[in-house]
């Protein structure tokens, strides 16, 4: 019971990180209607940075998140402005080849760069506490409360403000932003720049828990795919669900089964998205069609 | 007369490198319904899209209210005073009534002023005021247009565009829209220029009409004559 207890908690911690994790594929998705296949390498840039700030200029990780937040939301917006903007209108393939050419381009690039050697962010506070019986690992309680934090900040952006307002019009019909006046481009812009900066975010929270390489991106794309069909295109409360989801399954596999090893992680996410794609192709609560499919 | 309002002149436009329009002329006077009528793919809706700046004016001229607005974008000629209800549904069907009159207004940064303009279009449809925290994509088909047509009302235009009101909805819901056209020009005095599949009762709701064939001007006048037009009445308007 106890051991059930915590591969809850271990898997809800998890899970709120999944989720700040995931979003930034599927609010792209959502908005623009592109599969983002460089997400993880934009999460993998975002590790190395906190560790750039960190080995050289004894930067914390969740300090860093102050610079590396308006940095990459600068990237964001100038590859959507440069690149993606190109795209969007184009074949679904199109952006599939565009972003996967990003993605190896930019695991290669940090490769030639910083090799390919594991690097870590040894923070002080990379301990645990107890709490009624149940163990906190200290890092990952931070990342969930900051997780949780960013996707209510998110939240209230897109629902209260005119600009998140704008944003949430272009995703539901873009012909229609357009013709109320929304610059269609410029929301891409900084949807991708919000994105990019939140995905980053991610990678550097993470960075003190596990080894930062080249290639370590992948896995999250995959991951967040999954999320995205549990919960839905650019939906928030839907990735916090999807992500907490997946979160403990992995968390309960890894628990009770024995021996599954190091890639458990992996397999959960793809058994999960299997299963979800063959019961529901939808997506689990039906929302991986593009809201703007039906007004074209 | 008065000076038109809106004057096409001599419009080309197209898709691709092919002219869908071949030089149309169009004029709308200040407080007119003008009805467009034509065959299916005349260029119609391809003149609206060339007014509005999402395709391409390759030759002619658009003016408005004395300003010169050929190939401007769509917020540019929303500044200059024209509104469009587009020939596809165009609400967001995940915002509620409010959010939707909301966006009409978009442009507009002073909330004051949003608020009590949308206090203004729900008083205009009370229909819409008791929906109004309903999500748009719930709402019954006619609904939906009163609910587009109510968020072109947003920014005050002077002229609102309505690519066929009508298209889709039944016969009873076809004569509300119409009525509220016209209710609207006598009340608040507003122009509109409106594409109708059901070309008589759209020339019915009418003062001026043109048919348009093929990318150019067929016939235009008062919507009377070309009801009563032999011609006009064969072939567009389904016999006797
Ligand atoms: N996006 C586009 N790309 C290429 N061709 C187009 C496009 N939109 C319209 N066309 C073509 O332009 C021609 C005119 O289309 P348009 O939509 O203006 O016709 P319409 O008079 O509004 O017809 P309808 O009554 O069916 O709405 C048609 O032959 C159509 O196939
Ligand atoms: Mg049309």
């Amino acid at each position: 019971m106890d051991q059930f207890l915590q591969a809850l908690v271990s898997g809800l911690l998890l899970g709120g990180f999944y989720a700040v994790m995931a979003l930034g594929l599927s609010v792209i998705w959502g908005v623009m209607g592109v599969i983002n296949l460089a997400h993880g390498e934009f999460l993998m840039i975002g590790a190395y940075m906190a560790w750039g700030l960190f080995r050289f200029f004894g930067l914390d990780p969740f300090a860093s998140l102050l610079l590396i937040l308006p940095l990459m939301f600068l990237v964001g917006y100038l590859l959507q402005i440069i690149l993606i903007n190109r795209i969007v209108e184009r074949p679904y393939l199109m952006a599939l080849l565009v972003t996967f050419g990003v993605s190896i381009a930019l695991a290669n690039t940090f490769k030639i760069l910083f090799t390919s050697d594991p690097r870590n962010v040894p923070v002080v506070y990379n301990g645990s506490m107890q709490l009624v019986g149940i163990t906190f690992p200290i890092v990952k309680t931070i990342i969930f409360f900051v997780a949780l934090l960013s996707m209510i900040c998110l939240q209230i952006f897109l629902q209260r403000s005119r600009l998140g307002k704008s944003i949430r019009a272009t995703a539901q019909n873009k012909n229609a932003a357009r013709i109320v006046g929304v610059d269609i481009n410029r929301v891409y812009a900084i949807t991708a720049g919000l994105c990019i900066a939140l995905t980053a975010a991610a990678g550097a929270m993470i960075s003190p828990t596990q080894a930062i390489f080249p290639f370590m991106g992948p896995p999250f794309t995959l991951k967040a795919f999954t999320i995205t069909a549990l919960g839905g295109l650019g939906r928030i409360p839907g990735a916090l669900l999807g992500g907490i989801i997946l979160g403990i399954t992995e968390i309960l596999v890894s628990t009770y089964v024995q021996g599954i090893g190091t890639n458990l992680g992996i397999v959960t996410s793809f058994a999960l998205l299997v299963l979800i794609l063959v019961l529901r192709p939808q997506g689990l609560l039906g929302g991986l069609r593009p809201l703007d499919a039906e007004a074209e | 007369m008065s000076a038109p309002l809106l004057s096409v002149y001599d419009l080309y436009a197209g898709y691709q490198d092919f002219d869908i329009l071949k030089g149309i002329d169009l004029e709308v006077h200040p407080g007119e319904i003008v009805c467009v009528i034509g065959p299916n793919g005349a260029g119609k809706s391809t003149v609206f899209k060339a007014i509005y700046g999402f395709v391409k004016v390759r030759q002619g001229a658009v003016r408005f209210d004395g300003q010169e607005i050929t190939n401007a974008r769509p917020r540019d000629v929303l500044n200059a005073g024209i509104s469009i209800v587009p020939q596809l549904r165009s609400v967001f069907p995940q915002m509620t009534v409010m959010e939707n009159l909301e966006m009409g207004m978009y442009l507009e940064k002073n909330q004051t002023r949003v608020r009590r303009r949308i206090q203004y279009i729900l008083d205009l449809f009370p229909r819409l005021g008791e929906r109004r925290a309903q999500m748009a994509g719930t709402m019954s088909g006619g609904e939906q247009r009163m609910l587009e047509i109510g968020r072109a009302l947003m920014l005050e235009p002077k002229m609102v565009m309505m690519d066929e009101p009508s298209a889709g909805l039944a016969p009873l819901i076809i004569r509300t829209i119409f009525e509220n056209i016209q209710r609207l020009n006598r009340e608040i005095g507003l122009t509109v220029l409106m594409i109708e599949q059901n070309a008589r009762q759209g020339l019915e709701a009418s003062h001026r009409g043109y048919v348009l064939e093929l990318g150019r001007n067929a016939y235009e006048g008062p919507a009377r004559a070309l009801l009563d037009n032999r011609d006009v009445r064969r072939a567009f308007l389904g016999g006797q």
